[in-house]
């Protein structure tokens, strides 16, 4: 059954985001801010830098706000980072993803001013930006968040998020194809990888895809066929899955930007589980040192070894 | 002190990685010390099984192996004093991400295999060569290399007629 979910903080949100952008800006505690903005369309949102104390009004937060700005951190983004130090708006999700790039040396925490954003959930597509915020219109990364708070941030609005609890939409569809055979598993995925069209808009939009040259592109040797046929494609997914195996924060945003909306955070939840069970590890706020695959004990399990 | 050559319908082919310190010398050792086992596989030698990237493992399976033996030093012998540490937990995550997308991992094999252990690589050679033989040939990575050709599977009803009558 459809349910509304409140989103009502969020006009007060926007207000915080603003006030506090304003006060950081003029006060020169940062040179830029990068954070979301009104588009053209009604209800719509894109990411927006300002650097100016004026702009600081055309800040918004709202169901719309789906992009993980993380990515503008990046070293793939070479030339925001920069202008001296940065304040970003992050909700949950992003705020695990900045802080796996900062574990990865990618970043420094003080180059960085954190305005964090109690969320209660956004939108799965911005096709329509102005629909309301359902239990059915909600992303499915929002049925399974844990980070509805963000902690640790140089700023946080007062706000609370109602955190609904809703059917988790990842875990149901990998218990159901755990149960499934071998065969069928890779008939399912065959048909999936097949819509592939290799256009690497989920590594373009991966905060963890930073790599100057990716394995992937290099053609001596050719690891992974680039063109957009099955062979190539499976690779490319399998391979994908396996890097970020251990680092992916849960952001969905490769999900998101698939234009044949291959269900790819599914491989990304699959892997995350399976590094829950195995070493015990989950992407958090926490800054790790080392991630789950740099780092190992004498006592990892090896009971698939002869 | 040959054994009587057996005839298989079907010989497997087994793509071997191998650390250099560790099993490439064990192999060595079966040989040297004559000892029989199924000339179905193909090793590769490399410094270490930290060296070893599971994209290897994918490159293998799409270029035809039938089967897939990772083998390195027993925990606490690596030369880089922790490569095989690292690569356990690597192809430990490998072998769930491919089993979720659907490869039978019967034909995935890890071991470790230390350079006296010339007996230990018979074995497990053995035991994957007759394991991957009785489940027959790997298909499901040549059939998607097969779709990228123009010449490929004739799957249309029409395409087969035309081609029966050539």
């Amino acid at each position: 059954m459809t349910k509304p979910i409140d989103t009502s903080i969020y006009t007060a949100v926007t207000d915080a985001i603003r006030t506090e952008a304003q006060r950081i800006l003029s006060e020169g505690q940062v040179s830029a801010i990068v954070g979301y903005a009104a588009a053209r369309r009604k209800g719509s949102a894109q990411p927006i830098v300002i650097s100016q104390p004026d702009d600081a009004a055309k800040l918004i937060f709202t169901p719309a706000c789906v992009n993980n700005l993380a990515v503008y951190l990046t070293k793939a983004k070479k030339e925001i980072p920069k202008s001296g130090k940065i304040g970003i708006v992050v909700k949950g999700c992003d705020l695990k993803a900045l802080s796996g790039l900062m574990g990865e040396s990618q970043l420094k925490r003080e180059d960085i001013y954190l305005i964090g954003v109690p969320c209660a959930g956004v939108l799965a597509s911005t096709v329509q930006p102005a629909t309301e915020l359902t239990t059915d219109s909600i992303a499915p990364k929002c049925t399974e968040c844990d980070a509805h708070l963000p902690t640790g941030c140089d700023f946080v609005p007062a706000q609370t998020p109602v955190a609904a609890d809703l059917e988790k939409k990842y875990a149901a569809e990998i218990t159901r194809l755990e149960a499934l055979t071998p065969a069928e598993r890779w008939a399912y995925w065959k048909e999936q990888f097949s819509k592939c069209i290799k256009c690497y808009a989920c590594r373009q939009v991966c905060p963890f895809c930073f790599c100057e040259q990716c394995l992937c592109d290099r053609n001596k040797p050719q690891m992974v066929d680039t063109t957009p046929r099955p062979a190539g494609n499976t690779a490319w997914h399998i391979v994908r899955a396996m890097h970020l195996a251990g680092r992916c924060a849960g952001c969905a945003e490769c999900e998101r930007v698939c234009p044949m909306d291959i269900p790819l955070n599914l491989l990304n939840r699959k892997m995350a589980k399976e590094l829950k069970e195995l070493y015990d590890h989950e992407a958090g706020f926490e800054v790790l040192d080392k991630g789950p695959l740099n780092m190992f004990t004498e006592k990892d399990d090896q009971s698939f070894i002869k | 002190m040959h054994s009587e050559k057996q005839k298989h319908t079907f010989e497997p082919k087994i793509i071997a990685f191998v650390c250099t310190w560790c099993t490439y010398a064990g192999a060595d050792l079966a040989g040297t010390s004559r000892m029989q086992y199924p000339s179905n596989v193909r090793v590769l030698k490399f410094p270490c099984t930290g060296r070893i990237d599971p994209v290897f493992i994918l490159k293998a399976f799409q270029q035809g192996a039938d089967g897939v033996l990772v083998s390195g030093c027993h925990p606490g012998d690596c030369h880089y004093i922790a490569g095989n540490f690292h690569a356990r937990r690597r192809f430990a995550v490998f072998r769930k991400l491919l089993e979720f997308v659907g490869v039978d991992l019967n034909r995935l094999q890890f071991s470790w295999v230390s350079a006296a252990e010339g007996g230990k690589w018979v074995e497990v050679v053995t035991d994957l060569t007759e394991k991957v033989r009785a489940m027959g040939p790997m298909t499901e990575f040549k059939e998607l290399a097969m779709e990228e050709q123009w010449s490929g599977a004739i799957d249309t009803p029409e395409l087969k007629e035309a081609y029966n009558q050539i």
